[in-house]
């Protein structure tokens, strides 16, 4: 291992340590949000599928780097209130993945047939029964290799909460290169930890899915 | 919220706006152009019947999209100093090589829609296996992947806003600038980000008056670039 | 076979949009009878039991189940849909259960019986319609048949008074035919009452009561089975029967 990596191992671990938290709490509460506002679109509740469309349609036109802003600085701006950038990062990320997630668990919900719905029905099962226990368990199987997909341009996506000041790994990175001066290692080996952990999230994916996939 | 609205200083700063959105428009549409390049040339490697060259073709594919899009700015920007490209170029650079991969998997899924039967058909009539992609099957694929291309155009408007992170002055870079000006935090912000929503809609829009573009299917490939 | 009716349909009328697909039918089933519903495609045959268990709603008319009005806003749908269970052309068995959670589904979430007693009475049906061994498999790995078999375990898990059944067998290949009329064959031996829509005239000949005949939306023709089959009354019914049982 090159003598500068070595030298800030520490460092650089607790920047890893940053990214890999700012990706689970965001790919959780990401994945509940998107399924709950995705339930909303697919359900058409009055009012909160307008709200929600709003919110889609605003998130998928927007930056993400300009999501982070808007988090860090408009809305505390806006409404005077102080936060970290941690805690920015994580609003800004879970408010852009959940759009992309809802998208998906809609599109998965959509592709259940109808008939196989009203087979349902036709057992005396009500439509929340149909939903949950017909629906749901099929869509949420279909939708693994999207949901990840997700999962892992999140991953890549932490990278930008550096720029807002999080010490995640390319924070960690930029910060002992500014110190050393080694662009050349520091950033290849920032590009191979995320190659490592971009490869092994979608592996998991391409393996749950199997598991767990619906044949029809 | 006690916070007061002041819209005029964004409207007094229009100029630095529209420049921002000039550099957004020339650094997305360079690496529109250039992006496609790289994906017609990966994309064409990965059907070649070489298993080396369908071996790299993956690989490349594999390890650019893993890369964070800031890391390959940065490694241009800092790696790859000693070039002395100018941050425009590095930005151009580092997300035509990011797409370029995205790019790539849509060519290699055109050039397998356009059928065996086409290139063999060619190669009848005595062509040789370059003249037969030149002439007969890059055509069709580009015509069937154009609606693709489009959405990625729409993807590369978002992408470039990490360029203002390697100093390019493109619209979210003013907007910084203008909020260390002005103050006028929100309005700033949600006007920028108003204005991508607009560029990104509009862009989606000519996708549909494409004629033969399958919409959705074709919008949603680039949603996870 | 008691005489009291237990489905009266009286003068339904349905449209989707402005085409009308149903047209004054009117249709009354007894206990125990198993009526055949036959007719070109596109006649509304399908519509027309699909309104019978309220997954298909109907601008006027009257539809009663059991005594109960079908459409009123007040009526209880999953109770009455219990007491009235549907076979669909493609089986429509959830694909992510076996066989046997198939079955027990609905009995554990709408009779609220307890799993075990579920899937003991789910093996009791499996066994019924001849496949006791596929209590764990999976849909995809079923055939044709054997998934229609497992959906009419399905739509008798819940003790249904009636069954409708939707052209059961349209979607399955010749030889597996044979095989599900079998079990429907049973089911009406049994005493079941049974609507059935169907192309298959020598089941309807063999097996039902009652055969009707209907035709762009109207009921032309409802006749004992052996009346319909010897002298039907009108032209079409006639032209329908000849072009049929000459394939």
């Amino acid at each position: 291992m090159p003598d500068v990596i070595l030298k800030n191992l520490p460092f650089l671990l607790h920047g890893l340590w940053m990214t890999l938290n700012l990706s689970v709490w965001s790919i959780v509460l990401g994945t509940l949000l998107g399924l709950v506002v995705g339930l909303v679109r697919f359900v058409r509740l009055p009012v909160l599928n307008t709200l929600a469309l709003v919110y889609i349609e605003f998130i998928r036109g927007t930056p993400l780097l300009v999501v982070l802003f808007i988090t860090y600085f408009a809305l505390p701006a806006l409404f005077d209130y102080h936060t970290t950038a941690y805690r920015a990062a994580i609003f800004g990320f879970v408010m852009f993945i959940g759009a992309y997630l809802a998208e998906d668990f809609r599109s998965g919900l959509r592709a259940i047939r109808p008939t196989l719905i009203q087979a349902g029905l036709a057992t005396g099962l009500t439509r929340w029964q149909v939903l949950r226990y017909i629906i749901l368990p099929q869509a949420v199987r279909r939708v693994v290799p999207s949901l990840f997909n997700q999962y892992v341009r999140l991953v890549k996506f932490t990278s930008v909460a550096s720029v807002i000041g999080v010490t995640e790994l390319t924070g960690a990175g930029l910060l002992v290169n500014a110190r050393e001066f080694h662009p050349v290692t520091i950033l290849a080996t920032l590009a191979i930890v995320y190659l490592l952990l971009c490869s092994v999230l979608s592996l998991a994916g391409r393996t749950l899915y199997a598991r767990f996939a619906v044949r029809t | 919220m006690n916070y007061h609205f002041d819209w005029t200083p964004i409207w007094a700063a229009r100029g630095l706006i529209a420049e921002g959105l000039t550099m957004t428009t020339a650094v997305s549409a360079a690496a529109l152009a250039f992006s496609t390049l790289v994906g017609l040339v990966i994309g064409g490697a990965a059907t070649a019947d070489s298993r080396a060259m369908r071996g790299l073709a993956l690989a490349f594919t594999e390890t650019m999209r893993n890369i964070p899009l800031l890391i390959h700015m940065y490694i241009w920007y800092m790696a790859l100093a000693f070039l002395r490209l100018p941050a425009f170029t590095c930005a151009v650079l580092g997300l035509s090589f990011y797409s370029g991969a995205y790019v790539a998997e849509v060519v290699r899924a055109g050039i397998g829609a356009v059928g065996r039967g086409q290139m063999l058909a060619a190669l009848a009539t005595g062509l040789t296996r370059l003249q037969a992609m030149r002439l007969i099957v890059y055509p069709q694929a580009l015509r069937i992947i154009a609606p693709s291309l489009a959405s990625l155009f729409s993807q590369l408007i978002k992408d470039s806003s990490l360029a203002s992170v390697i100093a390019v002055a493109e619209l979210t870079y003013q907007a910084g600038a203008i909020e260390g000006q002005t103050f006028r935090t929100f309005e700033v912000y949600i006007t920028i980000s108003l204005i991508y929503l607009v560029l990104v809609t509009a862009v989606s829009q000519l996708v549909l008056l494409i004629p033969g573009s399958r919409s959705e299917a074709a919008a949603g490939r680039f949603a996870d670039a | 076979m008691s005489d009291e009716p237990i489905i009266v349909a009286r003068d339904l009328h349905k449209s989707y949009g402005t085409t009308p697909v149903l047209r004054g039918c009117s249709l009354s089933v007894k206990r125990g009878e198993v009526v055949v519903v036959c007719g070109p495609s596109g006649s509304g045959k399908s519509t027309l039991i699909k309104c019978i268990n309220g997954l298909e709603g109907y601008q006027s008319g009257s539809i009663r189940v059991e005594g109960v009005e079908v459409g009123a806003k007040r009526t209880d749908l999953p109770k009455l849909r219990a007491r009235v269970g549907m076979v669909f052309q493609h089986f429509e068995l959830y694909p992510h259960m076996s066989a046997l959670d198939n079955i027990a589904l609905a009995q554990v979430h709408v009779l609220k019986r307890t799993r075990a007693a579920a899937q003991e009475r789910a093996r009791n049906l499996l066994a019924r319609v001849g496949l006791e061994d596929k209590a764990d498999a999976m849909p995809a790995d079923l055939s044709g048949g054997q998934q229609q078999r497992v959906a009419i375990a399905r739509a008798l898990a819940l003790d249904p008074q009636s069954i409708l059944f939707d052209e059961p067998t349209s979607a399955l290949d010749a030889e597996m035919i044979y095989e599900v009329l079998q079990v429907m064959t049973d089911l009406a031996a049994d005493g079941m009452t049974m609507i059935v829509v169907t192309h298959e005239m020598g089941f309807a000949r063999r097996v039902a009561d009652r055969i009707v005949f209907i035709d762009a939306g109207e009921i032309v023709e409802d006749a004992p089975s052996e009346e319909f089959f010897s002298a039907p009354k009108t032209k079409r019914a006639a032209d329908f029967l000849s072009r049929i049982l000459a394939h």
